[in-house]
């Protein structure tokens, strides 16, 4: 957490050189880029930009690009300094948390996981950007179901930057290698091939299953048909115990405790290791060859260790559904950009977004990634069906879904306080008792879902 | 703490009068009025106790006002009014079964780790005594060193110890013969995903880092021991373990009763090591006390009220212990 500390002396001198070009800058002309900014024209000496991750360099390349195109567009921020900050993701409520509460060190403009906005939104971190949203060009074309994430009560706080869907990567040389002609589209099938990629590959494990990433565990619930929960008047309903839920836990459950596919020391990591780490789990395994199979979005590529092996090889499927054809719906994941609350310059705040999420720029920064634009018109035309990396993920994302991920208290419930679902199935995986177990998961959830906290 | 039994050392024969008739100063009467009241000890307390008041007595005072309001995020920034709450948040506390398992693993984990950091540093201390000079400064210079390693990088070089992925504990424990608990079934266990090998690594660490000062002292204290009670206790055929139970013990009994109140505290609040081993936060079946009550606090959306009420509990149970410090200290004499 130690990435960002800016003197305080500094703080106050850009403050104060703020207020100095404000001065003198009150006349300037209207934005090149034709959007409406009428209001106080101030420009600030510096914005800094919470990015969520470990930084990388060829987003700090597109990065720059933007600020560029920035300090072109809209002449009167020629001056404005824009600072990246990069703050890890197991640790961004937090951060947010500190500083919204110290005042100090906060970000103008974060990127948020889509699952959080509505979360911080209610607690008062965002600023409402409703104005800006409605005035701007770019909202016509954004998909819809992504913008209604981030709208709370007809306010919107957010928009959306990029999506993505997690999916399964394997390679395929290794595939081939231990005989295995299609991927595998139902569970039973995954097993299999799992245990012939074991056998293959002694000393490797055939699949990940973590417990703590229950973005991706949904996609279980999902694919035998069940629902995290369901909401109806306002009021949630946790479905943990239906028989296709506890289908869904028992087979997630079986592939450590049954089928012995993934290793003990999963339980209780992300996809990335421990809590706050962002190297050391199942991602540097599927790197360095250690892990046949991975559960996680393309945008893990980031995180593969430097001596990752035989990356050409990478290729991705779909998350396999309880008995197939079609895959598991997917989490729609995803970022968005928020303009945090205690900012002084929202007017150049969104200015700024708009230059980031513009289409041109939220797609070359898309396929930079692997992630989708936020715009449908780029989604339907896109290049991801050819590349066989990213067909599985193009494919998973035919089929997604997003609730009850993006309720307002899932957060709280499912990373940070309560943690229900990860502990749920690290209790499992440690044998605690089944029923038990998930029924005392289930009540928890749907308290936490209504109330926000547990008692 | 002090307590001034004897000597009395404000106390200054004050003259009978002035002799001259002459007015006395304003210094000359406040010296007086000072040593008539021997108020000298108190007034050279003021410096510390004011001190220790802005660190810690008004911290405690914040805490125990924020322990009965529900003061949370929205509170601190001031977008909804503090409401005071009375016990509702001790009430919470009682009635959370997490409660309860972290407090459990608490006193399970500082009943294992006392004990054992004891004993351990008991035995050093002892080995030292014996040995000859070069060895003996050999020994406490390296205990030295573990005592002096800040707790996140020892618990870290542990983590990596004991790390599955060809942590040298894992190796070890594979090439240990079958009838020993080794065997192949030890390739790749994970020290950090449930309570017992977490909290055995980290008893690893806290013995670890906090046996040489026990050693220490226990050495100190055996330097006081006049050899002749051991040489006469040796011709009359005494064993060593007689000699430490019948002659060490008794003599050291104060050192002992101070070290293990110490140790009680210092291992009851233990924090660093813990978050560490577990991999931070996000394991609540692996929470201690002190880590549960900084997740209640930190993690969103948070809760500084409800923290706030869980570290009062714990200053709470750590005065109780720290009272009996205090006594056990006084009536042993090792404070006066």
């Amino acid at each position: 957490m130690g990435l960002r500390k800016t003197p305080a002396a500094l703080v106050a001198f850009g403050t104060a050189a703020a207020l100095a070009i404000a001065g003198c800058s009150s006349s300037s002309s209207p934005s090149a880029g034709g959007s409406a900014s009428t209001s106080s024209s101030s420009a600030p000496a510096q914005l800094t930009v919470w990015r969520m991750g470990a930084s990388v360099p060829s987003q700090v390349t597109w990065m720059n690009g933007v600020v560029t195109q920035f300090h072109t567009s809209f002449p009167q921020y020629a001056k404005t300094k824009v600072n990246v900050v990069w703050v890890p993701w197991t640790s961004n409520t937090t951060d947010w948390n500190d500083a919204l509460a110290s005042g100090k060190n906060a970000p103008d403009i974060t990127e948020l996981g889509n699952t959080e906005t509505p979360t911080e939104a209610s607690l008062g971190v965002l600023a409402n950007v409703s104005s800006y949203v409605d005035s701007w060009s770019g909202k016509s074309g954004i998909v819809s179901g992504m913008l209604a994430n981030d709208t709370q009560n007809g306010d919107i706080y957010a928009v959306p930057w990029f999506g993505g869907v997690r999916a399964v990567w394997y390679r395929t040389d290794q595939f081939k290698a231990a005989g295995i002609t299609s991927t595998p589209t139902t569970w039973a099938e995954l097993v299999t091939d799992a245990q012939k990629l074991m056998a293959k590959y002694p000393g490797t494990y055939g699949i990940d299953a973590i417990t703590d990433d229950s973005n991706a565990f949904a996609s279980f619930i999902w694919g035998a048909g069940g629902q995290v929960a369901t909401e109806s008047n306002g009021t949630w309903t946790a479905d943990l115990t239906s028989p296709a839920d506890e289908a869904a836990i028992k087979f997630y459950v079986s592939l450590y405790t049954k089928y012995h596919l993934s290793p003990s020391k999963y339980i209780g990591q992300t996809e990335l290791g421990n809590t706050g780490s962002t190297s050391g789990g199942a991602n540097t395994d599927f790197g360095l060859g250690k892990l046949d199979m991975y559960i996680d979005g393309p945008w893990a590529t980031a995180t593969m260790p430097a001596n990752s092996t035989d990356k050409s090889n990478w290729a991705s499927f779909p998350i396999p559904s309880q008995n197939g054809p079609s895959p598991a719906p997917a989490f729609a994941g995803g970022s968005d950009l928020g303009i945090f609350k205690t900012s002084k310059y929202p007017q150049a705040d969104w200015d700024l977004i708009s230059v980031m999420d513009n289409t041109a720029n939220s797609t070359s920064f898309a396929n930079l990634q692997g992630f989708f634009p936020p715009y449908t018109a780029q989604l339907t035309s896109g290049p991801y069906k050819t590349q066989k990396f990213m067909s599985g993920f193009a494919s998973a994302a035919a089929n997604s879904q997003i609730s009850p991920l993006n309720a307002k208290n899932w957060s709280t419930a499912d990373t940070g306080k309560y943690y229900i679902i990860p502990d749920m199935l690290k209790a499992l995986m440690n044998g605690a008792p089944f029923a038990s177990t998930v029924a005392s998961a289930n009540s928890q959830l749907q308290t936490v879902l209504n109330t926000g906290t547990e008692s | 703490m002090v307590r001034t039994v004897s000597g009395q050392p404000g106390r200054v024969r004050v003259p009978a009068g002035p002799s001259s008739g002459a007015p006395l100063s304003f210094r000359q009467r406040g010296a007086i009025f000072i040593r008539r009241h021997r108020l000298v000890p108190y007034l050279l307390l003021i410096p510390s106790v004011l001190v220790i008041a802005a660190l810690i007595l008004w911290p405690t005072v914040q805490i125990a006002e924020f322990s009965f309001q529900n003061y949370g995020l929205s509170q601190l920034v001031g977008s909804s009014p503090t409401q005071w709450v009375g016990f509702a948040n001790y009430a919470q506390i009682v009635h959370d079964p997490e409660f309860w398992l972290s407090l459990r693993l608490s006193v399970l984990s500082a009943a294992v780790m006392v004990p054992l950091t004891l004993i351990v540093g008991t035995l050093v201390g002892l080995l030292l005594s014996r040995l000859g000079r070069k060895m003996a400064a050999f020994v406490s210079s390296v205990s030295v060193l573990a005592w002096a390693t800040p707790a996140v990088s020892a618990s870290v070089i542990f983590v990596w110890l004991a790390t599955p992925d060809g942590g040298v504990v894992d190796w070890f424990l594979t090439k240990v013969p079958t009838w020993l608990g080794g065997g192949a079934h030890w390739a790749g266990f994970s020290w950090t995903n449930a309570a017992l090998p977490a909290y055995t690594l980290a008893t690893a660490v806290v013995v670890w880092t906090s046996f040489p000062f026990i050693a220490i002292s226990v050495l100190a204290g055996l330097r006081t021991i006049p050899g002749e009670l051991f040489e006469s206790a040796r011709v009359d055929g005494c064993g060593p373990w007689r000699m430490f139970w019948r002659i060490t013990y008794p003599l050291l009994r104060p050192i002992f009763q101070v070290l293990f109140l110490l140790s009680v505290i210092w291992d009851f609040g233990v924090f660093t090591q813990v978050y560490v081993i577990i991999g931070e936060l996000g394991q609540r079946d692996e929470y201690n006390l002190g880590i549960y009550e900084y997740a209640t606090a930190f993690t969103m959306p948070p809760a500084y009220g409800l923290a706030s009420a869980l570290a009062f509990i714990l200053t709470v149970i750590l005065l109780i212990i720290t009272v009996g410090y205090v006594r056990a200290s006084v009536r042993e004499g090792a404070l006066q």
